[in-house]
């Protein structure tokens, strides 16, 4: 296939970028000991993009013969020539970046396809009995296994011709618990970039199990909490999710130049001078982050960038497109779910880098505040940076002691405000949030995590 | 492909998956041909096509089923003989089933051969006219995200038992999510969608003038108060706050697994008796109008909540078997995924008064335009920002206010709500109308 591309894009007119990727999806879902799912979805095709007079025209086909592609790449050239007589800012030119070329496998000694169906459906099986017997109030249960494995070529007309395989598995855990009519639901979950024995290895799946038992157990009888303003110290999960999306979004470019809260604020302080956040295609402290990319869907090298630097915000989230405009290098954000999505900026590994601090000092150091872990049911942010998330575990500070759970927990407020007001950062790291998708337009596979850190944030209670 | 040429490829679906060992199965076939344009940061970003052909095959080895799906039709064989692989590896269940065939009456209105004949220059075009008009509004608006799109497409299934179904259709979709600028100020964004299943009826300016002036009216936005009382939502805001919630309620899946409070709640009262909730899967010019479901199940015309009382839950073949009643037609999902359940074209019908005549019915009150938060599907708990939200004061909107959390229980919201619009928006496949709703908390940042 990649020498196949590379034919079509050397004799093609102008800029092209030719991407073939097929996808295999397994999934087995099991809820209250009855197989939901099990399923294999394969989805392969080639996306085309090209640009032809400062503006690009993209087609994808599941049709693989080397006419269904040339007849993509055509559909796309006139898609170009259609847009440009009505686009108004032209694409003067993309930037130049590292080219990834070669063959590049996904990280893990134990592929997924070593373990057959019937191990990954028992231990499905298994986690989802091990909810329900986990406590009495348990009501109901499941438990979802996905994998993806992926093969990638990316051949542009200027260079990048690369291979990439990888595969991505995950697991999900749901634990619903009722007692006198009230329900409550527990969840907990872990996701990997790697094969079998890293997705086994980052998390033991009967603490998963466990986990989402206590969750919604412990807060049958948890009390709701007052709101306003409080002290808080968030779990690596928690800094994860505020750091993608309160503050990631509001760095991609194309949302810096939809009019963002950050569009020119490089250079200015943004933070706390003990927040330092990055966006990597790496898996940087530790391995197996669910976002980890070689090359990104332009073909261009995914590396490590530094948003915030000490607090002062350094730079953007690029494509070759927006990195030309504002006159950098592309940082390998550009991504594509399916062969079928153009590639547009997405995060990939975000974090918060560790600082100094023992956790347990954070904590010690609160008269009155709250211990917060994990996302709720879901979170929204704005280009604004104004949030708003639903806190899974929520747990009451009390003279520097971790104590009473409190329900129904949301935090809020302007994320570049509560990292201004980030007073002590911890020296642990996690990787936390790599089962879920982040989703804009097209979903994509991303990872989020840091250290513990201690801020103020608003608490969203009960009136009246 | 033509639509012959999908119903060939489903039978011969069928042979592999019986050769391969299935004593039963269905195949699902969907091809679609799309373009679509799509506005960025107020101006044209891109112009796409697309086209593609999926088949989705659900094998039965005895009561155990397994499902697989290919987009490359080379594979079809080998998508047959792993749907038989994972069925007999799968443990078994005797509410896997397949229906029975029933007589499925054609749909007009949801295919316009027009469609085939539209083409990309139009699909920019349209897309143009909505960046023009948001400019010609005001120049602080920036059409951050907008996109209209054509597709036509057919749909084919066959299954074991002899059921056979086919049809073809057209949708054109469009939508614009606006911001306003001035200074450093910026406002909250406003989404709004809109669709036609012909060309004759594309309208993409009313969506585009709604999502301009919500952005317009928010921008500036002050302090709120906090209080415990009315509150109006537009339908965006009662899309994401109560029928997520509803949805959960009456999907049979979720009341036989137990996860669902209105279980055992036909026949009774769930909601304020203005309430009722309509699932229409041939509701005329419908985003979701067909007349099969996912399992070749006719569509039909389904009260959820009727004055207040629940009077259905939505069933696929699965539910319905173990339930032992009737299949209403909602198995749902493509080809790339086993049937699930879930609604066709959901509408709250309309009540009395416009929107302007709901809010000069509150004193002190919030105006809740979108809502950016979550309900709880199980415990009905929600709380969320309230986006472009305005004060209501003395019968009319004040002004806009920024940093207001809502929180309450989604369950209770159903039986407090003092007022339902007979003006409505569609959003996606969801017609709604504005709710006023009492005893909501409101608290200010």
């Amino acid at each position: 296939m990649r020498a196949l591309l590379e034919g079509i894009a050397r004799g093609a007119e102008g800029f092209v970028e030719l991407r073939y990727h097929a996808r295999t999806t397994r999934r087995i879902s099991v809820r209250n000991g009855d197989l939901e799912e099990s399923s294999s979805v394969r989805l392969t095709g080639v996306g085309v993009r090209a640009l032809v007079d400062g503006t690009f025209g993209f087609a994808s086909t599941s049709d693989l013969s080397e006419a269904g592609i040339r007849k993509a790449l055509a559909a796309a050239q006139g898609a170009a020539k259609t847009a440009a007589r009505a686009k108004r800012e032209k694409i003067v030119r993309l930037a130049e970046g590292a080219l990834a070329v070669g063959t590049f496998p996904v990280p893990t000694d134990d592929p997924l396809e070593n373990h057959p169906l019937e191990e990954k459906l028992n231990l499905v099986l298994s986690l989802d009995a091990h909810v329900r017997n986990g406590a009495k109030e348990i009501v109901s249960s499941s438990v979802m296994f996905s994998e993806f494995e992926d093969e990638k070529v990316i051949v542009t007309s200027d260079g990048a011709s690369a291979q990439l395989f990888d595969s991505k598995p995950d697991i999900r855990v749901i634990a619903i618990a009722e007692r006198d009519g009230d329900q409550t639901m527990g969840f907990s979950s872990v996701g990997v970039t790697g094969g079998w024995a890293e997705l086994l290895g980052r998390r033991a799946p009967e603490e998963l199990a466990e986990s989402a038992v206590r969750r919604a157990v412990d807060q049958l009888s948890a009390p709701y909490p007052e709101g306003g303003s409080s002290v808080v110290v968030l779990n690596p999960e928690l800094v994860g999710i505020l750091t993608h999306e309160a503050i990631g979004h509001t760095v991609e470019a194309d949302l810096v130049l939809g009019g963002a809260v950050t569009a020119d604020k490089i250079g200015h302080r943004v933070a706390s001078d003990l927040v330092t956040l990055c966006d990597s295609g790496r898996s940087e402290h530790l391995p197996h982050a669910v976002g980890s990319l070689p090359f990104d869907d332009e073909g261009i090298i995914a590396d490590r960038t530094v948003i915030i630097e000490e607090g002062i915000l350094r730079s953007y989230l690029h494509n070759r497109e927006t990195a030309a405009r504002f006159g950098v290098e592309p940082t390998g954000n550009g991504r594509a779910f399916t062969y079928s999505d153009p590639p547009i900026i997405r995060m990939r590994n975000t974090y918060i880098e560790p600082g100094d601090t023992p956790p347990e000092e954070l904590i010690g150091g609160i008269e009155a505040g709250y211990y917060l872990s994990g996302l709720g049911m879901s979170g929204q942010a704005d280009s604004n940076a104004e949030f708003m998330f639903g806190v899974r575990e929520a747990r009451r500070i009390t003279g520097g002691k971790i104590g009473e759970l409190v329900r129904g927990v949301t935090i809020s407020g302007n994320a570049f405000q509560v990292l201004q007001s980030v007073d002590a950062v911890g020296d642990d790291f996690a990787w936390e949030n790599g089962s879920g998708y982040c989703g804009k337009g097209q979903p994509a596979k991303v990872d989020a995590g840091g250290p513990h850190i201690r801020c103020t944030l608003t608490i969203g209670g009960r009136q009246g | 492909m033509n639509i012959e040429g999908l119903i060939e490829r489903c039978e011969e679906g069928l042979e592999y998956a019986r050769r391969f060992g299935a004593d039963r199965a269905e195949v699902y076939g969907e091809e679609g041909r799309k373009l679509s344009a799509t506005i960025e940061k107020d101006d044209l970003q891109l112009s796409e096509s697309h086209s593609e052909t999926t088949i989705g095959v659900r094998a039965f080895v005895g009561d155990r089923v397994g499902f697989a799906s290919t987009n490359d039709l080379s594979r079809l064989e080998e998508a047959c003989r792993d749907a038989v692989v994972l069925a007999k590896a799968s443990p078994g269940d005797p509410h896997n089933v397949l229906p029975e065939p029933a007589e499925i009456e054609p749909l007009d209105g949801i295919y316009d051969p027009a469609a085939e004949g539209f083409t990309e220059e139009e699909a920019v075009a349209a897309a143009i006219r909505m960046l023009d008009l948001a400019h010609s509004i005001d120049r602080r608006l920036i059409l951050g995200d907008a996109e209209f799109s054509a597709e036509v497409f057919g749909r084919a299934l066959a299954n074991t038992s002899g059921l056979k179904a086919s049809e073809q259709g057209s949708i054109f979709t469009y939508f614009a999510l606006a911001t306003a600028k001035e200074g450093d100020l910026v406002s909250n964004f406003d989404f709004q969608f809109d669709a036609s299943r012909s060309v004759s009826e594309i309208d993409v300016e009313p969506i585009t003038r709604r999502a301009c002036e919500n952005a317009l009216g928010s921008l500036g936005a002050g302090k709120g108060k906090s209080f415990n009382g009315t509150v109006i939502l537009s339908p965006n805001a009662a899309l994401d706050l109560l029928i997520g919630l509803v949805l959960f309620q009456t999907n049979a899946k979720n009341c036989l697994k137990g996860m669902s409070r209105w279980k055992d709640s036909l026949g009774k009262s769930v909601a304020v008796s203005s309430l009722t909730i309509v699932d229409d899967g041939r509701l005329s010019g419908g985003v979701a109008s067909s007349s099969f479901d996912r399992e070749g199940v006719p569509h039909r015309k389904l009260p959820l909540i009727e004055e207040g009382i629940l009077s259905s839950h939505m069933f696929n073949s699965y539910t319905a078997d173990a339930t032992g009643t009737a299949n209403t037609g909602h198995g749902s999902g493509s080809a790339r995924s086993l049937p699930g359940i879930g609604p066709t074209n959901l509408s709250i019908l309309p009540g009395e008064g416009t929107k302007e005549e709901l809010i000069a019915g509150v004193k002190e009150g919030l105006f809740v335009t979108r809502f950016s938060g979550n309900t709880n599907p199980v415990s009905g708990d929600f709380s969320g920002v309230a986006k472009a939200a305005y004060l209501i004061e003395n019968g009319r909107l004040s002004r806009p206010v920024v940093g207001i959390l809502i929180a309450g229980n989604a369950f209770d919201a159903l039986t407090r709500i003092s007022g339902v619009s007979e003006d409505r928006e569609r959003i996606y496949n969801f017609t709604l109308p504005y709710l006023r709703v009492e005893g909501v908390s409101v608290t200010a940042e």
